[in-house]
């Protein structure tokens, strides 16, 4: 039995598989080898943290009662808002058929695929038994809990980009249109309850309240955003697939949408800073002043607000040179800017103690520091992502395709163009046996 | 399109098409293995969290109890407590909880008001050894005019608790007498409930020789001594307490201890505001501090 795969005919033994992995490895371009080798460095840190974490109640994590939730529900947060981001992005192009966002297409599903099986992937390492997750929501539905509605909805959006990714390739239109509209339905329903889980909690101010779901959508659109600038940069750069398309059209969209998405991001990060500090609840006051001014503040004014938020606006804005490379520099800005926002937004609501909880002093704020084996499963995670990316970027078909054209959008502006304006005379119907007005 | 073992390049897309036969084989090699492995894993890893405890954990299930007749309640008087830390001993001792500071099902704090009004609050240890009179939450010299007084904290075992609303997969529950409490079996240690609850009364039970259920990775918090109160005892702390700080009784006894204060004696709950209607009553907490 055989099988075409990294662009040969392969017999599937295991011995003639080796084989052929060996020699396109030994075929690969210097700098390719040098990327693979690097990322396969990573990923063994990230095996070595995450083999270590597989004990339940002796992870190896920095977490304690007071800040239960750490670097690790950052990462699995990151990942699955950039996957729900991809595919907000995309949607301009995938649903609504605008010309302009079109080069998103293909490369948005596999990446969105690949971030959402990474957040699976870092909540699995979380959770002390992650088994019964599955068989407990399953068999065990708890609708009170927004973080069962999470694990729905997120596993049924996985399911859609599954069919997505598959139609795409296997030239299903029409089923590639209804998954798509499915996706960037769930790209907006899945942020927004991962957001609920954190904003239906009283006893954590910080988190708490109909913000938090907006925020989290709008970071998502951002991060998403950020990722594909960071990828067509290098699809232009080293002139992959599509890269035509990706400099005239791509790029010059990603940065109309970054642009959007800082501005609206800014401003909720700013009513989130004033009302936190002007509020008469003293527990948000405490847990937004640990934000400002506290053992969170150096992340958040350098990372977050300056680096994350102010310095990309600055860079889209200010043609000091090439766009393509503006947009790449400005997307990785704002990629560790997310990144740091939801960090600093996990911690602040859980260093502002609500009690001298468990027995330990924490005043002013409780305390926490990521353990070396959450850093090693977060740097897995990103190596995992480039790694597969690389690899489909270089052995998957990633070419436009009319696949996203199978139902025909009304042509809302072409009806509008042929249509009389208002104040223009429109001549009376007429009746049978009259004269027509001239 | 042909029906053999052979694989032929599907023109529309750089992917391998596989007949039907192939993916049905497939499947029913790889779905068996991946559910049988995950299964064997999860297993695997419950062995390296089990200890001797589960063997002598008394069984908190009692076929003659009538949860429905009773309705639990407690009281803590904060003017009786001297701080001593033996209700933490002897928590710790009764359920096995782990012996650090950090992961407890109870603990002590001292809360000092200044003269201006500033409360420092702290809980060496769970204070399970007492406080020291130099080792002081304002670390430094004491104010003339402070005063301080103890307060000891547990689960609030609430009506309408956050804690039973976020589980994911319903591992933790009211029962008919009003004590919540958590299926090892079930739980899968996310957290949400450890960091819903407002009082900061659960933790994740951690690896080690002492685990309350006999698993780690479980979250775990007072139980009210289900195990005792079911068999018509006091929990622990009640019982060990030399000066009667902490009252346990039925609500539904008008004669009991705890339907007595509350009935005679102005109590409070903590947080009211967030409307979790706490089952554990304060008397004589002057406010709350928020450390």
């Amino acid at each position: 039995m055989t099988a075409r795969a990294i662009g040969r005919q392969l017999r599937l033994d295991p011995g003639a598989v080796m084989r052929a992995v060996a020699d396109e490895a030994r075929a690969l371009p210097r700098p390719l080898r040098v990327w693979f080798g690097f990322l396969a460095v990573l990923l063994a840190i990230g095996a070595a943290g995450a083999l270590r974490s597989l004990f339940p109640g002796d992870k190896g994590v920095g977490t304690t009662p007071t800040v239960e939730w750490g670097l690790l529900i950052v990462g699995y947060v990151f990942f699955a808002i950039t996957t729900s981001g991809l595919c907000l992005a995309s949607s301009l192009g995938t649903v609504f058929g605008i010309e302009r966002f079109r080069p998103l297409e293909k490369r948005h599903a596999i990446l969105a695929v690949l971030c959402l099986v990474t957040a699976f992937g870092i909540i699995a390492l979380d959770l002390h038994y992650p088994v019964r997750m599955v068989l407990g929501a399953a068999f065990n539905p708890s609708p009170s809990s927004p973080m069962w509605w999470m694990g729905v909805f997120y596993g049924t959006y996985l399911c859609f980009l599954l069919t997505e990714v598959w139609s795409m390739f296997f030239g299903h239109p029409r089923i590639h249109q209804a998954a798509c509209v499915l996706s960037s339905c769930m790209a907006v329903i899945a942020p927004s309850t991962l957001g609920a889980v954190f904003g239906v909690l009283a006893a954590r101010p910080f988190w708490h309240g109909p913000f938090t779901p907006l925020l989290m959508v709008a970071s998502a659109f951002l991060s998403g955003t950020a990722l594909l600038g960071l990828v067509f940069w290098v699809v232009r750069r080293f002139e992959l697939t599509g890269f035509v398309r990706a400099a005239e059209l791509a790029i010059p969209a990603v940065r109309q949408l970054l642009l959007v998405g800082l501005l609206v991001v800014t401003a909720l990060v700013g009513r989130e800073v004033v009302t936190g500090l002007l509020s008469g609840d003293p527990g948000l006051v405490r847990a937004t002043d640990i934000l400002v001014s506290g053992p969170l503040a150096l992340p958040f004014w350098l990372l977050r607000v300056i680096s994350g938020l102010a310095a990309p606006i600055l860079i889209l804005l200010v043609p000091i040179a090439a766009m393509p490379a503006r947009v790449a520099l400005a997307s990785s800005l704002v990629l560790l800017g997310v990144f740091v926002d939801r960090f600093t937004f996990v911690l602040a609501g859980q260093l502002a103690p609500t009690t001298a909880v468990s027995g330990v002093v924490s005043a002013p704020h409780a305390s926490y520091l990521p353990s070396p084996v959450e850093i090693a499963i977060v740097i897995g995670a990103v190596a995992f992502v480039a790694l597969m990316y690389t690899l489909a970027e270089r052995y998957l078909d990633l070419a436009e395709s009319d696949v996203h054209t199978a139902i025909a959008f009304p042509d809302i502006v072409g009806i509008a163009r042929r249509l009389p304006a208002p104040w223009q005379h429109r001549p009376r119907p007429v009746e049978p046996g009259e004269e027509p007005e001239r | 399109m042909t029906t053999d073992d052979s694989v032929h390049t599907d023109p529309r897309s750089s992917l391998p098409a596989i007949s039907r036969r192939q993916l049905l084989k497939l499947g029913a090699v790889a779905v068996p293995s991946l559910a049988g492995s995950t299964l064997l894993f999860d297993w695997m890893t419950s062995l390296t969290s089990a200890d001797d405890s589960a063997a002598t954990r008394v069984d908190p299930i009692v076929s003659s109890y009538d949860a429905a007749a009773h309705r639990w309640g407690f009281v803590v008087d904060t003017t009786s407590c001297i701080g001593c830390g033996q209700c933490v001993v002897a928590c710790k001792e009764e359920n096995n909880v782990p012996l650090d500071g950090e992961h407890t099902r109870t603990w002590v704090e001292r809360h000092s008001v200044a003269p201006d009004g500033s409360v420092a609050v702290d809980a060496p240890e769970a204070g399970v050894g007492g406080f020291a009179a130099s080792a002081h939450a304002a670390s430094g010299a004491v104010q003339p005019g402070t005063r301080t007084y103890f307060v000891p904290r547990l689960c609030m075992q609430c009506e309408n608790s956050p804690c039973t609303a976020v589980c994911p997969v319903g591992a933790t529950y009211r029962t008919p007498d009003g004590v919540v409490l958590v299926d090892e079996q079930r739980c899968i240690g996310c957290g949400f409930c450890v960091v819903a609850c407002p009082y900061g009364a659960r933790y994740l039970v951690p690896a080690g020789p002492r685990t309350p259920a006999g698993v780690a990775g479980v979250a775990d918090k007072c139980t009210f001594c289900y195990h005792r109160i079911t068999r018509g005892r006091q929990p622990a702390c009640v019982e060990i307490c030399p000066v009667g700080a902490r009252k346990f009784g039925d609500l539904n006894d008008p004669s009991s201890a705890v339907s007595t204060i509350l009935r005679e004696r102005p109590t409070r709950v903590m947080k009211a505001s967030l409307g979790t209607s706490p089952r554990v009553h304060y008397l004589g907490l002057e406010r709350e501090a928020e450390a």
